[in-house]
């Protein structure tokens, strides 16, 4: 009660100070929020790849490839160290790349001949998993129900062709929440539409492929595997785990890392200000200070005094920092997710780390303005005026 | 029984950068337990400083100070602290209480910075103010109470701790006429009935008429007690 009363003593400074921090710790949630989704975005695609290598042909572009054959595919699993390849199709979900943050909404077709071998975690919130009989056919991710009014028997329109959803994934802050799975025929169809009409006749349309999907044998290292395939025909481009988190992982974390600077240089500014208040605030209770210490103040106590100030000052802060950011995310995720584009995350540990550095900004703020107090001279500091 | 003892105390303070004031030229003088006394002097005589000093506020240059037998001037900032905490009380001119506390607070946080724990400083404090009449006005902030008030408060505040020896620098220096003769008029019946000691530094003849005894300074060195 005394330190609110204390810190509140000069109301409009009190309240700019606050702002400061408030501003610095609203930026730094919902920017790590933005963080947080891309690092779970790129978490799943390392638990995604961490057993497998993913091949595609000529110049990838980050998403499948040129159009490459099945058969070729299929072909590398002549090689020991390949227990199943299997063939993909990896399109945008829009036809026209829409400026969206973050990753496209996907097509993703498969021949799911690597579906017992598959490891990722996925589950069904709704309805049941594709087959390979199901012509016509769609599964979901948790982004696209709203998206695509995708709800199990609901009829979806997907590039102009006609699906009927058989099952709903769980959320799993990954890619497949923003990708619909279908067998690898009806994404060769809409594939081949994609493509320049004077390269079509030459094309057999269920040989298409964009890339593949290599699970080795057991025991086989896939950073090996994807080294072997691409040196054994340098047209493969194959990335195994370590290359996805060179490739990958590198780039968004410097993402991350710019994200958090910016976060931080507002904090920096927010902590200055309450360096410059908690100075302020020593500078004109001087004659407290030299009363208390004629009272017995020990240096300890009125160190933990002013301390106590600026740590409430950052508390305040980060908690209205907290609460902007968490109804700015909301309101954010909430606008977005008519499109599936909800790029905001508040995870626990942001929530939590964000009010304990907001605290420390203040505690550490106060620290010299407050050892400065406790080092005065009683009797000088009786004299101020 | 002696309970404090100054012994040709120097003090020198530097003002600026080849700016000295010597406060303090070997002043000596005693107090006995029980005593209510007055250091009067014109201004600069170092009246203040020697309350300072045998307040354990600050250390001479050179120079004794005992209190209670024991010699406080050597000892550490921290051991000063304590001993300020719990054997000295303080009353200073223009009140100093502080603005956002209200007087219980004012009281109770003397005792709290001398060990006693939240509740039961804020019972001392009661009773302290109490003492003093004024416990009809426990919650009222400085800026609510009268001058007078708020002397009988720095009053309180300084007896909380049930001090040795309690110090005052012009205790009646912003107060009219009527209203410092009743804070000394208090002053002596708490000396006279709790044995209380009191070394009081004023330009007041009202306090020094109802002293026991009055020290004389002049030019840092006591020249008559």
């Amino acid at each position: 009660m005394r330190t609110i009363r204390n810190v509140f003593r000069r109301k409009l400074r009190a309240f700019l100070t606050i702002s400061g921090i408030t501003i610095g710790i609203f930026a730094l949630v919902v920017m790590g929020a933005m963080a947080e989704k891309i690092t779970l975005l790129v978490d799943g695609g390392t638990e995604f790849y961490k057993d497998k290598v993913t091949v595609t042909e000529g110049e990838s572009h980050g998403l499948g490839g040129d159009p490459m054959s099945v058969e070729k595919i299929r072909s590398l699993e002549n090689m020991d160290e390949v227990a199943v390849a299997s063939a993909d199709i990896s399109i945008t979900l829009e036809e026209e790349m829409s400026a969206t943050f973050g990753m496209p909404d996907l097509i993703t077709g498969t021949d799911m001949r690597g579906q017992d071998l598959e490891t990722f975690p996925i589950s069904f919130a709704d309805g049941r998993d594709l087959t390979t009989g199901d012509l016509g056919k769609v599964i979901i991710g948790s982004d696209l129900v709203k998206k695509l009014d995708g709800r199990v028997g609901n009829t979806i329109t997907v590039r102009g062709r006609e699906f009927e959803v058989v099952g709903v994934l769980n959320k799993t802050f990954s890619m497949p929440d923003k990708t619909v799975y279908m067998n690898l025929s009806d994404a060769q169809d809409i594939f081949y539409e994609t493509l320049p009409e004077f390269i079509r006749p030459n094309l057999d349309k269920t040989n298409l492929a964009t890339g593949g999907t290599i699970y080795p044998t057991p025991g086989t290292d896939p950073d090996q595997l994807a080294d072997k395939i691409t040196a054994m025909d340098n047209n493969l481009e194959a990335v195994g785990p370590q290359k996805f988190q060179d490739n990958i992982a590198a780039t968004t974390g410097i993402f991350t890392m710019i994200v958090y600077g910016v976060a931080l240089i507002s904090l920096v500014v927010g902590g200055l200000s309450v360096i410059n208040t908690m100075t302020m605030s020593v500078y004109e209770r001087t004659r407290e200070i030299g009363i208390r210490k004629a009272l017995g103040a020990s240096d300890g106590m009125i160190i933990r005094q002013f301390l106590g100030e600026s740590g409430f000052i950052g508390l305040m802060g980060g908690l209205l920092g907290l609460g902007f950011g968490a109804i700015t995310i909301s309101l954010l995720n909430k606008w977005g997710e008519a499109s599936g584009n909800q790029i905001f995350l508040l995870t626990n540990r942001l929530v939590i780390g964000s009010v304990v550095f907001a605290v420390f900004l203040g505690v550490a703020s106060g620290l010299y303005p407050a050892w400065h107090a406790a080092r005065m001279n009683p009797v000088q500091a009786l004299r101020h005026e | 029984m002696v309970i404090l003892t100054a012994n040709n105390l120097h003090k020198r303070y530097q003002l600026g950068k080849n700016n000295f004031v010597h406060a303090l030229r070997g002043a000596s003088l005693e107090v006995v337990k029980g005593e209510m006394v007055a250091i009067m002097g014109p201004s600069g005589s170092g009246k203040s400083t020697i309350m300072h000093l045998m307040g354990c506020l600050d250390r001479p240059d050179e120079g004794h100070v005992q209190l209670s037998g024991r010699r406080v001037d050597n000892l550490s900032g921290r051991e000063l602290t304590k001993i300020r905490g719990k054997e000295v009380g303080f009353i200073f001119q223009g009140f100093n209480l502080i603005p956002t506390l209200s007087a219980a607070d004012n009281v109770s946080l003397a005792a709290e910075y001398a060990g006693t724990s939240r509740r039961k400083a804020r019972d001392a404090a009661d009773a302290a103010l109490a003492d003093v009449g004024m416990g009809e006005r426990l919650n009222h902030k400085p800026s609510e109470l009268s001058g007078g008030e708020q002397q009988r408060v720095a009053i309180a505040r300084a007896l909380v701790n049930d001090p040795r020896i309690v110090l005052g620098d012009e205790p009646t220096g912003d107060l009219d006429t009527e209203t410092s003769d009743e804070i000394i008029e208090m002053m002596r019946k708490i000396n006279e009935d709790n044995d209380t000691t009191f070394v009081l530094v004023t330009h007041n003849p009202e306090i020094s008429d109802a002293c026991d005894r009055v020290i004389h300074m002049r030019d840092g060195q006591v020249t008559d007690s």
